[in-house]
């Protein structure tokens, strides 16, 4: 962990008019939990359809893709990392320092809101929020650290991550039930269903595989990107 | 006292080819910018691979024709099925024509010539429109041809093919400019994938769960409105209000009336367009 680092990453992510897009999708959900609650549907059959298919597949794989490619891809793309390589810290602790910043960012802008939309809705009921803000920290970790790792490795980490949270974690996730258990978001809502337990969610991964999954995600995408970082290369794109 | 020498540079006597000349240039280098022609290979691969995964339902849909003889997704119902892949090319594409222009302010370069601030919105516009109905209308046009070239019984429907060509170029005008007013707010190519991304997942992943809810509770009337907050499902609405086209929504539910729908297309453009040109009029400024 490098302080100062970490300061830098936090105003260039939060600075300006790019807070208004972290913020945007968490807004919405408690917007739409607000309206069930108006509209009187506040059951626990809508707010695990809620927290299921709006916050933990669509909201965090966005955010994930915003916080996690945002802490390093700017920097990359316009090349001022050369300044930040240049100075005597170790890489490594760079990208530490930097994934670090992402889970914060994550469970800020998206446990918290899960955790309040839940709670808007059904109160304490059936551990639901509790369980979904806990599957979203755990699922946030996982995606910082894989969009980490490909805000490094390419410069079209954005559209690739996109590509992968919607083609093959929602379309083919949806279509194909093998392909549910390499997705980050199946792991995530895996570990929702251990703690809740309404009888309206069920999960198709098992638990045992989701964890160590989650584990090896993270420390290998957060291992591997400090390489890639260590022996980078700036080189111009277009 | 200083004085200006004319040190011999020869001047420039040939002729001026003038604005319309200029638009064009730049619509056609913006064009092939979106497809990553004159570019290196990496650059073609996205725009290319989302194409190809654009054009496998007409494969598929032709391949259903010549061996069953039965139709496969309707010509009207193509954009809509296809949204998340037509989403992820506005998306991806949409900051490598308006982002480097920024980030290396070059504007008043452009500006210097006989070329206006409207001028270049409007070839901006005009080639990420383009774009996106070749993305649309080349699947469309493929299953036509197979359709009339398989000979299946009874007449080729070439209404609906027409009616869904037309509502492609009014599909690829409005997230041409909306998808171009969302990525020239940041001059970083990331940063603008990611908010188009982010205000269309919201108006789809949002839109059948608003509905849904609305409709439980007996407001029939106002769920039905949800539908236009979704670009895709709005321009199907105007299509089946316009051709007779079934409402390609999920499960087949209503729209609201077509006229209405209409004009929210056509503010909608025009806010769209609107947003544009004020942010490239305080762009030039700078």
């Amino acid at each position: 962990m490098n302080t100062v680092v970490a300061a830098i990453t936090y105003r260039a992510l939060l600075g300006r008019r790019r807070i208004v897009l972290l913020l945007l999708l968490p807004l919405a959900l408690i917007a739409l939990a607000v309206l069930f609650k108006l509209v009187g549907e506040g059951d626990q059959r809508t707010t695990v359809l809620l927290l299921q298919s709006f916050a933990l597949s669509t909201m965090l794989p966005l955010l994930g893709l915003i916080a996690g490619t945002g802490v390093i891809a700017p920097e990359i793309d316009d090349g001022t990392i050369i300044h930040l390589m240049s100075k005597p810290i170790s890489r490594p602790v760079i990208i530490r320092t930097k994934f670090v910043v992402a889970v914060s960012l994550l469970a800020l802008f998206a446990t918290v809101p899960t955790y309040v939309a839940g709670w808007l809705l059904v109160g304490n009921e059936a551990g639901i929020a509790a369980g979904f803000a806990v599957g979203a920290l755990v699922a946030g970790i996982a995606y910082a650290a894989l969009f980490l790792l490909l805000g490094v490795i390419t410069r079209h980490a954005v559209t690739i991550g996109v590509i992968y949270a919607l083609v093959w974690e929602s379309l083919v996730g949806n279509l194909v039930p093998g392909a549910r258990r390499f997705s980050i978001q199946a792991w995530g809502q895996s570990v929702a269903g251990q703690i809740t337990d309404s009888p309206f969610f069920r999960t198709d991964v098992t638990l045992g595989f989701a964890v160590p999954a989650l584990i090896i995600v993270t420390l290998a995408g957060v291992f591997w990107a400090g390489r890639r970082l260590r022996g980078y290369s700036l080189t111009g794109d277009e | 006292m200083s004085e200006i020498y004319d040190i011999g540079y020869r001047h420039y006597d040939g002729p001026r080819l003038g604005r319309a000349h200029s638009f064009r240039a730049l619509a056609v280098h913006s064009l092939r910018g979106i497809f990553g022609i004159g570019r290196p290979a990496r650059s073609k691969i996205v725009p290319f691979a989302l194409v190809a995964i654009m054009l496998m339902p007409a494969v598929v849909s032709i391949a259903l024709m010549a061996l069953i003889k039965e139709r496969g997704i309707a010509y009207s119902a193509y954009a809509v099925i296809m949204q998340a892949v037509v989403a992820i090319f506005l998306a991806s594409q949409s900051p490598t024509v308006v982002a480097p222009d920024l980030r290396h302010r070059v504007l008043p370069l452009y500006l210097s010539r006989p070329v206006s601030v409207a001028d270049y919105v409007a070839a901006k516009v005009a080639a990420m429109t383009v774009a996106v109905f070749a993305l649309v209308a080349v699947p469309l046009t493929l299953m036509y041809v197979g359709e009339v070239v398989v000979d299946l019984p009874g007449d080729p429907a070439t209404g609906e093919y027409a009616g869904s060509i037309l509502m492609a170029l009014a599909l690829a005008l409005l997230l041409a400019a909306f998808g171009l007013a969302l990525a020239s707010f940041t001059p970083r190519r990331g940063l603008g994938v990611a908010s188009v991304m982010v205000v269309y997942l919201l108006s789809s992943a949002s839109v059948p769960m608003v509905y849904g809810t609305l409709y439980s509770t007996g407001n029939e009337a106002a769920a039905s409105w949800a539908w236009l907050l979704n670009p895709f499902w709005l321009v199907d609405s105007v299509q089946s209000w316009l051709f007779g086209t079934p409402p390609h929504s999920i499960e087949g539910a209503a729209y609201p009336s077509g006229p209405a729908s209409l004009a929210v297309l056509v503010l909608l453009i025009a806010a769209g367009l609107g947003a544009l040109a004020l942010r490239y009029r305080k762009a030039a400024a700078r």
